[in-house]
């Protein structure tokens, strides 16, 4: 089969690689028809994330038509038209049973290598390096699905693939995001990165409730688009404003957003000295990850808020401001989604028309066109928002 | 800590003449004082009375070093006596270099004296301390640990069909148990080959715990316990593997177990809870490699092995999230 795979620090290739075959007995082999480049993909790509392998195929956003089924699996059939979250999870373990899916304790046949990184394992995910497991991607012609008779969602067939696609990752994503930060209509919500996760969190605090979204990115398309596909209420271009924080300051009258969520991750940008000092670190590796976005999230933030860290961060990361944390009673909620958690009650809310996920789509491609859709996505050309690769 | 300190016993007689609180003090305070005479030497010859521009600052500095090593060795060593000993060598020297000072001229009597009486108190402590005991840091016995969704009793029963280890313990080739308490153990060696030994189990309480030991001439020589207690607040089993572990022809330890067992014994008991709880272990398309492989399928002509349900029945899956 064809499948997507990483060469190298910001180098992919189309290759022909063996097809997958059943492993285990809960195990289904999708056929992917839909697939997508999501942001944390070029965390990868650009080589942030350790224990990357040459040769590891890429993609953990698919969905797609089941062709093989192991002997255990009862609840899908050959045929089924499924989409499958991210993150792997059994159903069986503590956390699972906690519905805490993307924290699956069984689901990591790598977890020593997480427990060295980060004290404790995390769970496995497709396609995402080697600490969550070495599982293959999605970005391929067909690909193994471990726990088929619990992760996989069946999904309606008037609904198209763009439709549902979403419903992987970034929907339930940018969902969670905003549900950490326990809505009501009061609350004035600001979200650093206008990206897909960044839309659909602001679209996500706009459907629970939110009043006043505030928008912050550097990218004027990507602003456009939260206003006037999101929600968003207010926008800020960090680029165009001396401040950030007396931008949001001058919006909140002054208390500060009551919650405050970054979609942005380890590779934020910013402006001046700041980001000079965490990028050369990150080079060089001193730190890991440059928390620019949620060092402004924390000191933004309203006193005694919630500040919601989606955004992907690898490992260990300095000056973080934690007397504003502490001293400001503030509540820091973070975590990969818990995609199971999500799945069906937002397919139902697709179905009912509250949201049309599609929104956020700005390329439609074949899979073989995936470097180019890297290579695009990562320099943000031609309005590059979500690209999505139909096989 | 009742059963988990059971390799631990032997310690109580120690304990009765322990030192460790003077030993650990000696220790920093010889550290300390190394540091001074490394760092500033004309100061504290001056303190001492001796000629702060003669021969004395290269005698304190050398004295500083050897004051570092002995302490140092101490600090790291509170259990073994001789590097106490050698603290009470060293005291000797410096009290002979101290009476020959004493004997030159230039120098400030009472203040030498004053130091002569303070090392000397230091030796008497050390003498002390190096005729007492200390207590090492001891390792905790159990190696590895994990919290499994089963009870007490469906986790003990299945580790208890030993012929089954196989299935989840990565470097058995086999185990074969005999009528009596009995079994005989086949291990892969990461080099090619195999090892065989010879156990027996010493205690089977059901649903409590299971040890072993391997039996007299063994060439792996090996003891430890697994014990199985019901996780606090809910109908899970903690399960703890103690361990001691014995090759080359050293008798079994706890620091062999923990260098060469515990990577093992963790993933073991990983593969153990994924079994119980989910049918089976579960691979990746790396994991089912030996050596590092792509996340990417096996190529056909490579044989994988088919999968295995071990266990029919896991527990109660979430109901109400997927389909």
């Amino acid at each position: 089969m064809k499948a997507n795979v990483w060469m190298g620090k910001r180098k992919v290739s189309v290759e022909q690689v063996p097809d997958p075959r059943i492993l285990n007995a809960r195990d289904a082999i999708v056929r992917v028809t839909s697939t997508t480049i999501c942001g944390s993909d070029l965390h990868l790509y650009n080589g942030f994330v350790p224990t990357m392998q040459r040769g590891d195929i890429l993609g953990h956003e698919f969905m797609g038509e089941v062709v093989e089924l192991g002997s255990a699996v009862k609840n899908l059939m050959i045929g089924d038209r499924v989409v499958v979250p991210f993150a792997i999870a059994c159903g069986n373990c503590e956390e699972c049973l906690l519905h805490n899916f993307s924290l699956c304790e069984n689901a990591n046949p790598n977890a020593w290598i997480s427990e060295k990184l980060m004290g404790h394992a995390v769970t496995g995910a497709f396609g995402y390096a080697h600490l969550t497991g070495g599982f293959a991607g999605g970005q391929a012609e067909y690909v193994r699905v471990p726990y088929a008779d619990f992760g996989p969602l069946k999904v309606p067939s008037a609904l198209t693939d763009e439709q549902v696609l979403f419903l992987s990752d970034i929907f339930p994503t940018g969902y969670m995001a905003a549900e950490f930060c326990e809505i009501n209509p009061r609350k004035v919500i600001a979200v650093w990165g206008a990206g897909p996760v960044g839309q659909f969190a602001i679209a996500s605090a706009r459907l629970l409730g939110a009043e006043k979204v505030i928008a912050i990115d550097r990218f004027a398309y990507r602003l456009d688009l939260a206003v006037k596909r999101a929600g968003a209420t207010d926008v800020i271009n960090y680029e165009e404003v001396p401040s950030v924080h007396e931008a949001l300051m001058d919006l909140t009258a002054g208390r500060g957003p009551d919650a405050c969520i970054d979609a942005v991750g380890l590779e934020a940008h910013g402006t001046g000295a700041e980001y000079a000092y965490d990028k050369v670190k990150q080079t060089l590796r001193i730190e890991l990850d440059r928390p620019i976005a949620v060092r402004d999230a924390i000191m933004a933030c309203r006193n005694g808020g919630i500040v919601s860290v989606i955004g992907v961060y690898a490992g260990l990361v300095d000056k973080f401001p934690l007397g504003a944390l502490m001293n400001r009673g503030l509540t820091i909620k973070s975590g990969q989604c818990h995609v199971h958690r999500y799945m069906k009650p937002l397919l139902e809310r697709i179905e009912r028309g509250d949201i049309d996920p599609t929104f956020v789509i700005s390329h439609r491609m074949k899979l073989d066109d995936a470097p180019v859709g890297y290579d695009m996505f990562v320099h943000k050309r031609d309005g590059a928002m979500k690209i999505v690769l139909h096989t | 800590m009742n059963e988990i300190s059971a390799f631990r016993s032997e310690r109580s007689a120690e304990d009765q003449a322990d030192a460790t609180g003077l030993i650990r003090g000696l220790g920093w305070f010889g550290v300390t004082l190394g540091v001074a005479e490394l760092a500033v030497p004309r100061l504290l010859a001056s303190a001492i009375g001796v000629d702060r521009h003669g021969a004395a600052p290269v005698i304190l500095r050398a004295m500083g070093v050897r004051e570092i090593a002995s302490s140092a060795a101490v600090l790291v060593r509170p259990d073994h006596p001789a590097p106490r000993w050698a603290r009470v060598i060293g005291d000797a020297i410096d009290l002979g270099l101290l009476g020959l000072a004493l004997g030159s001229p230039g120098t400030g009597r009472r203040r030498l004296a004053l130091a002569l009486g303070m090392v000397a108190g230091v030796t008497a402590l050390d003498v002390i301390a190096a005729r007492r005991r200390g207590r090492a840091r001891h390792p905790l016995p159990v190696i590895a640990a994990v919290t499994i969704n089963r009870s007490p009793m469906e986790v003990y029963e299945f580790c208890r069909r030993l012929e089954q280890l196989p299935q989840f313990m990565k470097y058995l080739a086999s185990v074969e148990q005999h009528p009596n308490r009995r079994s005989t153990w086949t291990a892969r060696l990461p080099v090619g080959g195999t090892v065989q030994w010879e156990a027996e189990l010493v205690e089977d309480r059901p649903g409590q715990v299971l040890s072993w030991r391997s039996v007299e001439g063994s060439q792996v020589q090996t003891r430890g316990r697994v014990t199985f207690t019901r996780a606090p607040g809910r109908d899970m089993t903690e399960v703890r593997v103690e361990m001691q572990l014995g090759v080359f022809g050293r008798g079994p330890s706890l620091e062999l177990a923990r260098l060469f067992a515990r990577p093992q014994v963790r993933g073991d008991l990983r593969r153990l809870k994924q079994v119980l709880e989910t049918g089976e272990v579960l691979h990746s398309d790396a994991s089912v490699h030996r050596l590092p492989h792509p996340a990417q399928p096996s190529p056909a002509s490579r044989e994988i092995p088919p999968p295995q349900v071990l266990v029919d029945s896991p527990p109660t899956a979430v109901k109400g999230v997927s389909p």
